[in-house]
């Protein structure tokens, strides 16, 4: 049975991404932040596909300490219940904010959840993408369109703004898909970046603020999570690798010219040095 | 620079502490949680190269104090400015509040304040302009029913950086005292501050945007910083009004806004 990971797995996108790779017979290990959020998940999944193989873990991927801790976890898991390969990883798991916050790192916790901990937690688990040849999949977004990356203060501490930060981070994963894709496609491994569209999921609901003040008139105007969940399921099932980069409604998309190689690598070593890594050290 | 920053693990602490080290200045870092003050750290040291230094400490404690000091001496470590932003606070009216809390945020937010910074003071680089940042709030500005044990420690600071920073005019030193209204640091502050509504958002300013504004002030020689131009009108007022006229349309907003989001522990607006 093929395991898949996916992050943020509690509500929304994740959790409907987790259900539908639950019917399709797919072994799930699922995400969240709290234990109750988890087992509510997890219920609900039951509920739908009875007897799913599906377990969950709960961390807090904002933090780097969270996602090592986890990836020990995870990493113990696969090796005991997957035979040490990893199928796919879906790096779901983000967040919107109004106002700077830092992580435990003095991270900006936009950039800090919505690449970093991809980036981090795809690290430890690399080996075991490595071994069944696997999928990264990243929760990404239109709005990376028009964006750029701010190289010298790429936390936006010295010009912060929500949407600034938002589609910096969703351009990130854009370019950390594409990075992984020009180093690793060789091995076996291949990214992707899922655009959902316009989703009616929570994760502008629990801020204040700009965050907040948009996102209640976006919301009723987006489509249910299941929606986009069918193109994570696209993307994890096909029998051969899907060779673009970007999809949406289990189509490839064209995205921004601001993601090439040049762009990718940049921000790939940057992100090494951030998380205090070294991918070129993995080994399957 | 060589920078001593209290209380660095968290909210405004660790945005100085990101704000220093992005200028390139050596930290040291003290915090009562080691766990986050080792994670803030890492973190600096990998984002920015810098020195930093960290060690934690209870700022409360004596002991604890005495022990830090001894590591300082021990590793002869002097420095050019101290941030003095360690600081609690607990909601509730008075007659609501444990009475070991209320003792809490005099020993914190002022004993502790002066025990260092007296310490500090004798550990000056030689020869090298000093500065030191106290954290007072745009609460020192007003009587603060419903607030009172949080607003009269911080009305001390900030007339004690006001004396302090005339007696160490002579001597090379500038003494900044920080008045900030709201800032979003936590999930905690984020709903005080969404529960005071529209009066809430418009107090509120930028954190990264005080750390840095703030470190600016200090070295620029200036006394004292109320972030935003609503806070410093606010302030005003708080000078013209009579006393008690203020006190009660304080009373007024601050017990609609607690009464929202009481229930949420440990909810401060700093």
């Amino acid at each position: 049975m093929q395991t898949v990971i996916v992050t943020g797995a509690t509500s929304g996108i994740g959790l409907e991404t987790a259900r539908l790779l639950a019917q399709h017979g797919m072994r799930i290990i699922g995400v969240g932040r709290t234990e109750a959020h988890c087992a509510q998940a997890k219920q609900s999944i039951l509920s739908s596909v009875p007897d799913a193989p599906i377990h969950f873990y709960a961390a807090d991927l904002m933090q780097r300490r969270e996602v090592l801790r986890l990836g020990a976890l995870l990493a113990h898991d696969l090796e005991g219940n997957s035979d040490g390969r990893l199928f796919a990883l879906i790096n779901n798991a983000g967040c919107a904010r109004s106002w700077y916050r830092t992580t435990e790192d003095g991270y900006e916790q936009q950039f800090a959840l919505n690449h970093l901990a991809g980036f981090l937690l795809t690290y430890t688990l690399l080996p075991f993408l490595l071994h069944a040849g696997g999928r990264v999949i990243m929760t990404g977004s239109q709005s990376h369109k028009g964006a750029k990356v701010y190289w010298q203060d790429v936390m936006l501490s010295r010009n912060y703004h929500p949407l600034r930060a938002y589609k910096q981070s969703k351009l990130c994963n854009l370019l950390f898909a594409q990075a992984l894709n020009d180093r690793y496609a060789a091995h076996g491994i291949r990214a992707y970046v899922v655009d959902p569209g316009l989703v009616n999921t929570d994760i502008g609901t629990k801020e204040q603020g700009i965050v907040r003040f948009a996102w209640r008139f976006r919301k009723p105007f987006g489509v249910p999570p299941a929606i986009p969940a069918q193109t994570f399921d696209f993307l994890c099932r096909a029998q051969e690798h899907p060779p673009g980069l970007y999809y949406a409604l289990c189509r490839e998309k064209p995205y921004s010219s601001a993601v090439g190689k040049e762009q990718a690598e940049r921000l790939f070593i940057l992100s090494e040095q951030l998380c205090g890594i070294t991918y070129g050290e993995v080994r399957a | 620079m060589n920078v001593m920053i209290m209380g660095a693990a968290g909210g405004l602490g660790r945005a100085m502490a990101v704000e220093c080290a992005r200028r390139g200045y050596h930290l040291f870092l003290t915090d009562l949680d080691e766990q986050a003050l080792l994670c803030i750290k890492a973190g600096l040291e990998r984002r920015f190269r810098t020195t930093v230094v960290a060690k934690a400490c209870d700022l409360t404690d004596g002991g604890s104090v005495d022990a830090m000091l001894c590591f300082l001496d021990r590793n002869g470590l002097k420095f050019d400015m101290l941030l003095n932003i360690a600081g609690t606070d607990f909601e509730g009216s008075f007659l609501s509040r444990e009475r070991e809390k209320i003792v809490q945020i005099i020993a914190l937010n002022d004993a502790a304040t002066l025990r260092i910074t007296h310490a500090i003071l004798h550990r000056r680089r030689q020869g090298r302009r000093f500065v030191t940042l106290f954290v007072s709030s745009l609460a020192s500005m007003f009587p603060m029913p419903l607030k009172a044990t949080y607003a009269a420690p911080k009305r001390f600071l900030l007339d004690f950086a006001t004396a302090l920073r005339q007696e160490l005019k002579g001597q090379n030193a500038n003494v900044l005292v920080l008045c900030p209204g709201g800032m979003v640091t936590n999930d905690a502050s984020a709903a005080a501050i969404a529960a005071q509504g529209i009066w809430g958002t418009l107090t509120t300013n930028p954190l990264e945007v005080v750390a840095r504004k703030a470190l600016d002030h200090a070295l620029h020689g200036k006394r004292c910083y109320i972030p935003g131009v609503l806070n410093r009108m606010l302030s005003v007022l708080g000078k013209i009004l009579p006393p008690p006229w203020v006190a009660a349309a304080v009373y007024w907003r601050w017990h609609r806004a607690q009464r929202k989001w009481l229930n949420v522990p440990n909810a401060h607006a700093r």
